[in-house]
């Protein structure tokens, strides 16, 4: 009976997933060991050693770590802060951040470019209104933290969609039940709430982490390449205009591959750390 | 009022680049500013042929992925452990897998018949996998926050079955992260750019792409539009949902 | 105003080339009545003309054209090709830069096909056996928005003024975008380097990165009207073809920059597995027959037979004088695949590592 059942609730998504995403992932992985000749070779995987390979690993996971935190953070807040707000509202800004959460690309980069470039609307009202000049103290939008701002666009939107129906979980009666209880805020805060929106919360920022790892046409828009992410690097392998190297673009496609396992396995650690807590 | 202060300062981070892209796109040259951007892109006879065909096709999307999910994150996280943690791994290969590669490993793959790809349609299904960790992580939010066990053995032991269960039970309960799980994917739809530019289909994000390489103005009123009408198709959604959670609520 | 306009032209023509199809076959062969069409991607309309090229060739010959993802890389397009094969949908011919075109050739993509014009077609713009050959070149120039910039930059070693503090740009990645990749070859012509060394042109940029005048943005028009970008580094005739584009927005000069004149062509090749083999055929003649390649140059593209067209007079002259003056394009080198692969090499592992 449960064999019958479980066929019957996720056999077809295992079935779509294996003909749709692992066939074809297969084939990302034969093709980063293959020579081109029929042969086999470690060459592209050894080429990930490279010093520009390297720094792009490193940036990319600074990047997409240094974003997924602040977004979690921040995306979790902002579901606090919106939470119990009813109706036309609340409708208009969960809609908001579904459009938000994907705004990317060169529309994204030019929104910010528009405000935050050198000859952007908030530089230059900073620097007439309040003498403040931006590009002078030395923030620059094509930097490392300019692409943190503008992914942050991004991710806080997203957090914000996952955390939304976990807050809307906590239910106004538990806190009545805790403070009837004798708890006090800070005790209902960190014995009721963080248990419960801590496994969301840790779920939703791998989501960010993985969201932000494989962005693409905004860091391109923002910096041509010259802050090197490994996406920018499997673009220009597989997609661009100037050098088609379709063996390195999957070889540096199974690197990534190998990074999300590992966070995944991070992931998995922190989640039974985390239901054994719970559970005491 | 520190709330209404954070409140405010999100507001004015999420809203100042969309300020700053409508004052660009109304700028006709020198002091002078007009519509004259928008008319221009709303007279362009691509503009409603794409995005007619963006919207379907995300609608269809959102079918798809809900209609395959659901299911199987309600047994993985009632029965299934193991599925649970394969669906985990699974969901992040998106993200790592270009998708360049992708549709080339789909195209070698699937060759035919040719009414699957040979129309938009064949769009779906790579369009499915790359919404894969937004729905699924927000479904299993969402079947994780009801409390699965008890509201199961409740149900069963009232005689109810699974099927019964889940539509009954189970569905209205994660309704939130089910609507989550189609913004998402609805977003993810009007913004897909490479399969669609690569199987040669004119999709709204193909559209919007060029535009974008041709145009000053008019893209900067483009991006604004199509931010305006997929935000409209979303609350759309949302109220015709809210809808049907009230007569799904009436009927518990 | 002018994209608009070409596109609802091309749309009418469109229409009307499905007309006169169905009417001349239809009047031909009873009862069997079909349009012919040709297949083209990744060929926008106000790039190289094409626009007017597309239209022109639909009139003559009643062919329709189906033009999909005007925007789509070399790479794309070639990964189109194996995606499609075998539908009718797929791609008849592409235009794509010269590595594409042997690695297209290799994979056995194209098939072969020599136009009536093939012998003035240079021997170092095309493949010998027919597979591929040149169809327009262009070299590296400087777009300037003088609304902004007051003093117009010549030369690469003007670029260093600090006068032009955060206002070049590129129009993407040097390692992904050709123009990009393009222009710093032909700021290292400027600064010592050769067609076998491009490294001066990635310190020049990084020497211009340190000092600020460099930014690393995409330059496309959006960025260029807000004044983000008023000095572009990019193709002359697609920075030439910008002009209509800020026409009452802004003041727009295209200047060829006279220490780095780098040049580079692409190429055109019928599919090996085109649906419409014929119209195939009739589109490359079309394409290098001298109207064809007026065509081009109206749009600002030398045509690859531009040489020939000159000996033979056959170029009116109001079209010359509308060209930037000739000089630059009699200096013209091309690299050559060997030269290129190595250029590519040094670029990837040494931009992001000096320039970021």
């Amino acid at each position: 009976m449960d064999g019958l059942n479980r066929l019957l609730f996720s056999g077809p998504l295992l079935l779509f997933v294996g003909a749709f995403l692992l066939l074809p992932s297969l084939q990302i992985g034969a093709s980063a060991l293959s020579d081109g000749h029929g042969g086999l070779t470690l060459r592209y995987i050894e080429a990930l050693g490279q010093p520009q390979y390297r720094t792009a690993f490193q940036n990319s996971v600074l990047l997409s770590g240094t974003t997924a935190l602040l977004g979690g953070l921040l995306g979790t807040l902002l579901a606090f802060l919106a939470s119990g707000r009813r109706g036309w509202l609340a409708e208009a800004v969960t809609a908001f951040s579904g459009v938000a959460a994907n705004f990317a690309g060169v529309p994204l980069a030019f929104a910010f470019i528009a405000t935050l470039g050198t000859t952007g609307l908030l530089t230059q009202f900073l620097k007439q209104a309040l003498g403040l000049d931006l590009y002078g103290s030395g923030f620059s939008l094509f930097s490392y933290w300019g692409l943190v701002v503008v992914y942050l666009y991004f991710q806080i939107p997203l957090m914000f969609l996952v955390m939304t129906p976990a807050v809307a979980g906590l239910r106004r009666e538990w806190r009545e039940a805790a403070e009837g209880l004798g708890a006090t805020p800070f005790q209902y805060w960190t014995r009721v709430v963080l248990p419960l929106i801590l496994p969301p919360a840790l779920a939703g920022t791998i989501l960010l982490f993985g969201n932000a790892f494989s962005a693409y046409a905004t860091p391109y828009a923002l910096t041509s390449g010259a802050l090197p992410l490994i996406p920018l690097q499997i673009g220009s392998a597989l997609q661009g205009n100037v050098a088609a190297d379709p063996q390195q673009g999957a070889a540096l496609a199974l690197g990534m591959v190998a990074l999300m396992l590992v966070s995944l396995g991070l992931y998995f650690a922190l989640e039974r750390r985390n239901s054994r807590w719970r559970q005491r | 009022m520190i709330r209404r202060l954070l409140l405010a300062l999100f507001g004015l981070y999420f809203l100042l680049p969309l300020l700053a892209t409508a004052v660009y796109s109304l700028w006709a040259g020198g002091n002078r500013y007009d519509l004259s951007a928008y008319a221009r892109i709303l007279a362009e006879p691509q503009f409603r042929s794409t995005f007619t065909l963006s919207l379907i096709l995300a609608v269809e999307t959102v079918a798809l992925s809900l209609l395959l999910l659901i299911p199987a994150v309600f047994w993985a996280n009632l029965r299934w452990p193991g599925l649970r943690t394969a669906l985990e791994v699974v969901s992040v290969l998106p993200f790592v897998v270009p998708p360049i590669a992708l549709v080339g490993g789909l195209t070698a793959l699937y060759k035919g018949p040719a009414w699957w790809i040979g129309t938009p349609q064949f769009l779906i299904v790579g369009y499915t996998v790359l919404a894969l960790p937004y729905t699924y992580r927000a479904l299993d939010v969402g079947m994780r926050s009801i409390d699965l066990k008890t509201l199961s053995e409740a149900a069963l032991s009232l005689g109810s079955g699974w099927l019964g269960l889940l539509l009954r039970v189970v569905v209205p309960g994660i309704l939130p992260s089910m609507l989550s799980a189609a913004l998402l994917t609805l977003a993810i739809v009007m913004g897909e750019f490479t399969f669609a530019n690569v199987l040669l289909f004119n999709t709204f994000a193909v559209f919007i792409n060029y535009v974008g390489q041709t145009q000053g103005t008019g893209a900067a009123a483009l991006s604004l539009l199509s931010f305006g009408l997929t935000w409209l198709a979303m609350i759309a959604i949302l109220r015709g949902s809210r809808q049907g959670q009230l007569s799904l609520g009436g009927g518990r | 105003m002018k994209r608009y306009q070409a596109l609802t032209r091309r749309e009418m023509l469109k229409l009307g080339g499905v007309a006169a199809g169905a009417l001349t076959l239809g009047s031909l062969i009873p009862g069997r009545a079909q349009a012919k069409t040709l297949n083209t991607i990744a060929l926008p309309p106000d790039w190289a003309n094409y626009g007017e090229i597309m239209a022109t060739f639909t009139r003559k010959y009643g062919i329709t054209i189906n033009n999909a993802s005007p925007n789509a890389s070399s790479a794309e397009e070639l990964q189109a090709l194996r995606s499609l094969k075998g539908q009718s949908r797929a791609p008849d011919v592409v235009d794509v830069g010269p590595s594409f075109a042997i690695q297209g050739k290799q994979e056995g993509l194209f098939a072969p096909y020599k136009v009536r014009t093939w012998d003035s077609i240079p021997a170092n713009m095309k493949d010998p056996e027919g597979y591929w050959y040149g169809d327009y070149f262009g070299v590296i120039s400087f777009g300037v928005n003088t609304s902004v910039v007051k003093k117009v930059p010549k030369t690469w070693a003007d670029l260093k003024d600090p006068m032009y503090k955060g206002q070049v740009a590129l129009n993407g990645s040097p390692l992904t975008a050709g123009a990009a990749f393009a222009g710093v070859w032909s700021a290292a012509l400027a600064n010592g380097g050769s067609l076998d060394d491009i490294t001066p042109g990635i310190e020049f940029f990084a020497q211009l990165k340190k000092m600020g005048n460099y930014i690393p943005v995409d330059a496309t028009p959006a960025t260029v009207q807000t004044g983000q970008t008023p000095i572009v580094v990019d193709w002359d005739y697609l920075n030439l073809g910008y002009s209509k584009e800020f026409e009452g927005k802004l003041e727009w000069k295209v200047v060829v920059p006279s220490d780095g004149v780098y040049g580079s062509y692409y190429c055109q090749a019928i599919s090996a597995s085109a649906p419409n083999p014929a119209s195939a055929r009739q589109w490359m003649e079309f394409l290098y027959s001298d109207e064809g390649q007026l065509l081009f140059l109206k749009g600002y593209a030398h045509p690859v037979r531009f040489n020939d067209l000159v000996r033979r007079k056959v170029i009116p002259a109001e079209l010359l004088a509308k060209l930037p003056p000739s000089e630059p394009y009699a200096k013209v080198r091309f690299a050559t695949q060997n030269q290129l692969k190595k250029a590519q090499e040094t670029l990837k592992a040494q931009w992001a590592a000096k320039v970021g």
